[in-house]
């Protein structure tokens, strides 16, 4: 029983989730079970992101999306919808033009990922018997300093990037603000 | 080790880059100024047109004498931040334009009423967001800046789109851009993704390095994989930037957004957004393009060329650049064929002027074609042509859209045909737009002649049959956009309104000087233009450092 792979077991696992749950959010007619089967997608991506050593970005992708992102996306449609929550309907033409688009873009996607040679072998891959530690340096990073790698031509520093989302989310909040208060008065062309 | 780093990193970010980050900070602080003063009761009165106006002419200063634009050939490239940001001549000349233009449109917004004081603070703190987006977007460094300044430049933008509530245009206009956009950013995130993922850094001047050098996922030479994957991530970081200059076939937003949206936002759109995203393709084909070796080919080594030779003939000749030129080639082709023919069938004028800007996007890539061909310093003459094209563009498309929107408030109507008669009420303002119009034709004693005489010049010297190409397609549709511009002229002037007429001026004084401002330097550019051909060749100096 030594012999298996633990690993690949898992990422078997991960991925047939992840990819079920995606199909069902493209075949689901409701919108809230869309969101629904959204969240059960991204948190499969996240158990692969643990799997690559990528610890950080799997927990993001467990607070920010299935945790914030998505229940707040649950929320606004159930407290917004006033009769039957939405229902999408597609007609078979469109399913058809979709899948078509769709496959040729996977097609086209997987190809050119699994052309590239360093990507197809074991060599740079991470192996879960190490135990991850990306959360230092990457919060050094964030702050602007690149302690993993401090001497590379290219170790940007984060630190203009993490200051300046603030003000554009700012904005963004500014803007969502003016587009949801209610109007005052009724300019019409039309 | 961690204190001589932590040192190190202070010293570099309070000393060097602050310091030369200071316009855009000021317009950060603007934004945050509009919206606390409205806590206070004294602020409650303040139109925040007055900050706003204040912050951005403040910003323009800060650009304009700190550095200079007189230092503008001299000056020092500079990575700031550790590499997020650079600062070099490029950088400050389109700084500059965008503050510049962001100063008039301020001045256009309250001279057509279109922000009151209750919802003035949101207005003008999108438009700070978005000006601070595009500020990022000319002087970005890495991938991560390039991919946050396009999205800061792009959000608070399909606010603006729908800036007018209770129009269902406007909404819809609004919720279009925003679909389309998240769609479009989504595609470049994974181009950015492919090529950060295949060359092993985000960082422009060693993907560039890298690229020359064939390091990165194939080591020494590009394994065809690694070209193939390389194109595909190139045409999708061109997907992202083809949609904000609008260019086909990733303009359908621009039609219904430009109807929807009032005219203002669509000066904004079409100036701004286009100048910073033109900014942006200079700096990725400047990055992507072997700038030391004209004609650099890839060394192969015989090994691998024996395989390259067997997979493909075409491949063995292969050069990023090459590639990126085509592309950009075709795409420039298409895209003014294409905005200049649909532009014929158009009642609306803001929808016709969406067509007009989806042609000069056209125009305005095609020297990028022609620098991503010659490479090398070469690359100077058509990068400068591509400023000074936008430069020009700012107070054509400006005048143009001031116009349509002075007009909406008097006449009420956006259709060409209700510009009927409109020489017998103001002469003045028929003579700008003709001023305007022909400008946007490239006709001889106006500024636009310039704008297309350069771009098509660096073309003619860049050579090869693919430039030659494009010359002719400029040409013919040059001629193609002058019937359409025309027609318009022609209501203005010839044709007779069909109700009784009113006499009175259809704009103000006010709008009327405001108009004379940004007509003027259409004609004064084209008898003077040395000092602004003399900075762009200035800006572009130090983009190779």
């Amino acid at each position: 029983m030594s012999q298996i792979h633990w690993e690949t077991a898992w990422f078997y696992v991960f991925a047939l989730l992840a990819c079920g749950f995606a199909l069902a959010v493209v075949f689901a007619s409701s919108i809230v079970r869309m969101a629904f089967y959204l969240v059960l997608c991204l948190a499969s991506t996240a158990g692969l992101f643990f799997l690559a050593g990528a610890d950080f970005v799997g927990a993001m992708q467990l607070m920010i999306y299935v945790g914030g992102t998505l229940v707040l996306l649950i929320f606004g449609v159930m407290l917004t919808s006033q009769a039957q929550f939405v229902k999408m309907r597609t007609g078979s033409g469109e399913l058809l033009i979709a899948f078509a688009i769709g496959a040729a873009l996977f097609a086209l996607l997987a190809g050119v990922a699994m052309n590239v040679p360093e990507w197809r072998s074991a060599e740079g891959a991470i192996s879960a018997s190490t135990p991850p530690h990306t959360a230092t340096p990457l919060a050094m990073g964030l702050l602007g300093a690149r302690v993993d790698r401090p001497l590379a031509p290219d170790a940007a520093g984060y630190l203009l990037v993490f200051e300046i989302v603030s003000v554009h989310l700012l904005v963004v909040l500014v803007g969502a603000a003016y587009l949801a208060r209610a109007k005052r008065r009724r300019i019409s062309h039309d | 080790m961690l204190t001589s780093i932590i040192d190190h990193l202070l010293a570099d970010t309070t000393r060097i880059s602050l310091p030369l980050f200071y316009p855009e900070l000021v317009l950060c602080a603007t934004i945050v100024l509009m919206l606390l003063v409205k806590i206070f009761p004294a602020g409650e009165k303040l139109h925040s047109f007055w900050l706003a106006l204040a912050g951005s002419l403040l910003a323009l200063g800060l650009c304009l004498w700190r550095p200079g634009l007189s230092q503008l050939a001299t000056l020092e490239r500079q990575e700031l931040f550790t590499g997020m940001l650079v600062f070099d001549g490029l950088g400050v000349f389109l700084r500059t334009l965008l503050l510049a233009f962001l100063v008039l449109f301020l001045v256009l917004t309250k001279l057509t009423h279109l922000a009151d004081r209750e919802d003035g603070q949101d207005f003008f703190s999108l438009v700070l967001g978005a000006t601070l987006g595009m500020c990022l977007m000319v002087s970005a460094n890495h991938l991560m800046t390039v991919f946050l300044a396009i999205e800061m430049a792009s959000v608070p933008s399909y606010v603006l789109a729908g800036l007018v509530k209770g129009r269902r245009r406007a909404s819809e206009a609004a919720l279009k851009y925003a679909v389309y956009g998240a769609g479009a950013a989504g595609v470049m995130l994974y181009g950015i993704s492919l090529l950060a993922g295949l060359l092993g850094t985000a960082h422009l001047p060693t993907i560039g390095d890298r690229l020359i050098a064939g390091q990165g996922a194939a080591g020494p030479g590009l394994d065809s994989g690694v070209l193939v994957a390389l194109a595909l991530a190139a045409i999708m970081v061109l997907v992202g930037l083809a949609f904000k200059l609008s260019a086909v076939p990733f303009h359908f937003w621009a039609p219904d957004v430009f109807e929807g949206a009032t005219a203002e936002v669509g000066a904004f759109l079409s100036v701004a957004s286009k100048a910073a995203a033109l900014g942006l393709l200079i700096r990725l084909v400047a990055a992507a393009v072997p700038n030391d070796a004209p004609t650099h080919l890839i060394a192969v080594d015989s090994v691998r060329a024996q395989l390259v030779a067997s997979s493909s003939v075409e491949l063995s000749t292969f050069a990023p650049h090459k590639f990126l030129s085509i592309a950009l080639a075709v795409i420039a082709a298409v895209t003014c064929t294409f905005g200049n023919i649909a532009a014929y069938v158009q009642t609306n004028i803001k929808r016709m002027l969406a067509y007009s800007t989806i042609a000069h996007a056209g125009y305005l890539i095609m020297p990028a074609a022609a620098a991503a061909q010659v490479g090398g310093a070469g690359m100077r003459d058509p990068f400068a042509a591509i400023l000074i094209y936008a430069a020009i563009y700012l107070f054509m498309n400006l005048t143009a859209f001031a116009i349509v929107a002075f007009l909406r408030n008097s006449l009420g109507s956006e259709e060409i045909a209700d510009y009927a008669g409109l020489w017998r009420r103001s002469p003045w303002v028929v003579v700008a737009m003709v001023v305007t119009l022909f400008s946007l034709v490239g006709i001889p004693p106006l500024a636009g002649f310039n704008a297309k005489f350069v771009a098509l010049y660096a073309l003619v010297a860049a050579g090869g049959p693919w430039m030659i190409a494009l010359v002719v397609v400029a040409c013919i549709n040059t001629v193609i956009s002058l019937v359409y511009y025309l027609r318009v002229a022609k209501v203005m002037i010839i044709d007779t309104p069909t109700d009784e007429a009113e006499t009175s001026p259809a704009v103000s004084t006010a709008a009327a000087s405001y108009l004379l401002v940004t007509t003027l330097p259409m004609i004064i550019l084209f008898l003077f233009p040395q000092r602004l051909f003399a900075l762009a060749q200035a800006a572009t100096a130090s983009l190779f450092g």
